[in-house]
């Protein structure tokens, strides 16, 4: 008699346990994503000097239109849609920590640069992916405060130049140049450029990877 | 709101103060489910009495919902909660020799505590011997460190290696527990030891 009542009421238990179960399966729970690169190997990857680039060093590869890097704007779709450097993808920060990077990041051999207004948010999108274990995250240092500053704003001061000096300032010219050209195309044929450029097109490219 | 001690930086002594009133706590429920028996215990591996998966399982669903309602109504940060970090090899190494001295010794540390706090003698070599080991583990870890620290995944949860939902793999674990409840059920009538159970 006891352990009939016993039975009695673990079937409740098991019938209430089953449909909250079913209740939290319907609840829109956010799967979180662990880090698996261990503590002490990531802050020694993150202090890495190689992981950030200059802006010298991002006009070069905009100007030799580098197929192995691509640069990741955190910004908000407004700012980028005002500015942005050439052949950069826009993904706001907040979308870029809530979802899965292997969206973005498919392709392993290709370096992903991020920038941002400043370091803050470039700087917190590398530790987050290098942290989830995508080793080809970089930054690029300074952020386009720093761009404006070295190329956009680049002068050449005294008398003689030597080949070195020239040819960094002639890659930062152009690189100026490039970035003046798209940020002032007109508004209805920047956003058309800017779908054309999205993530989710790159599956259409093709081509020989 | 939780976890508390992520809100509020606790002295040591409160924070000792806590562990040690949940402490009496798990040992008071593992006692009182019979786990200070290591006949009860090595139950579990003949089929004679399943209390212990039983038990287990039921507390581990029940927090399971537990965490995941109090994460979803904001009371529990369930991101700040601790998770045990994954090394494959040393989980594999660490649970055969930790399977083998349960169903030689007949129990797990924590029920061992609790059959030595009730007296029993067996339990007190059991004690010795857990604490022989972990003395040993401290000497030799220079030696083994590579094994104990190979093939690190990081606090990686079952659900996202699967890429599921917390929820839905609550579920799952919930059916998956009934179903073994129910089994062990079967097993404890095909395996009955009335002789081991009526003196338990």
């Amino acid at each position: 008699m006891h352990y009939e009542k016993a039975m009695e009421m673990r079937k409740k238990i098991t019938i209430l346990l089953l449909l909250s179960g079913l209740v939290l399966a319907l609840l829109p729970l956010s799967a979180n994503r662990s880090f698996i690169v261990k503590p002490g190997k990531l802050l020694s990857e993150i202090l890495n000097p190689e992981v950030s680039l200059t802006a010298d060093q991002v006009a070069k590869l905009i100007v030799n239109e580098d197929s192995t890097t691509r640069l990741i704007d955190l910004r908000s779709p407004e700012d980028f849609r005002k500015l942005n450097i050439p052949g950069s993808v826009n993904i706001p920060y907040n979308d870029f920590i809530s979802s899965d990077l292997y969206i973005y990041m498919t392709d392993k051999n290709v370096k992903y640069i991020f920038y941002s207004n400043s370091d803050f948010y470039s700087n917190y999108a590398m530790v987050f992916a290098k942290g989830l274990g995508y080793k080809n995250s970089y930054v690029m240092k300074g952020g386009l405060n720093e761009w404006f500053n070295t190329v956009m704003e680049s002068k050449f001061i005294g008398q003689r130049i030597s080949a070195r000096e020239n040819a960094l300032y002639e890659t930062r010219t152009k690189a100026a140049r490039l970035f003046t050209q798209i940020n002032s195309m007109p508004d209805s044929l920047k956003a058309k450029f800017i779908a054309s450029n999205k993530f989710s097109a790159r599956k259409l490219d093709g081509g020989c990877e | 709101m939780g976890p508390l001690s992520s809100y509020f930086l606790f002295p040591e002594w409160l924070e000792l103060l806590v562990a040690f009133i949940i402490g009496i706590g798990f040992g008071f429920a593992l006692e009182q489910a019979g786990f200070s028996s290591c006949r009860k215990l090595a139950g579990m591996f003949y089929g004679y009495d399943t209390t212990v998966i039983k038990v287990f399982f039921t507390a581990a669903i029940v927090a399971l919902v537990g965490s995941q309602f109090l994460n979803y109504f904001g009371l529990l940060n369930l991101k700040q909660v601790y998770v045990n970090e994954f090394y494959t090899g040393a989980a594999i190494i660490g649970g055969v020799i930790m399977g083998a001295g349960f169903i030689m010794g007949g129990y797990c540390p924590g029920t061992g505590l609790c059959a030595l706090s009730i007296g029993k003698i067996d339990a007190l070599v059991f004690a010795v011997g857990g604490l022989t080991g972990a003395f040993l583990f401290a000497e030799t870890y220079p030696v083994i460190q590579n094994l104990a620290n190979s093939d690190y995944k990081g606090p990686v949860k079952i659900n996202e290696s699967l890429g599921m939902s917390p929820g839905l793999f609550t579920l799952l674990m919930i059916v998956a527990a009934a179903l073994m409840f129910w089994v062990a059920e079967i097993a404890e009538k095909r395996f009955a030891r009335p002789e081991i159970k009526n003196a338990l």
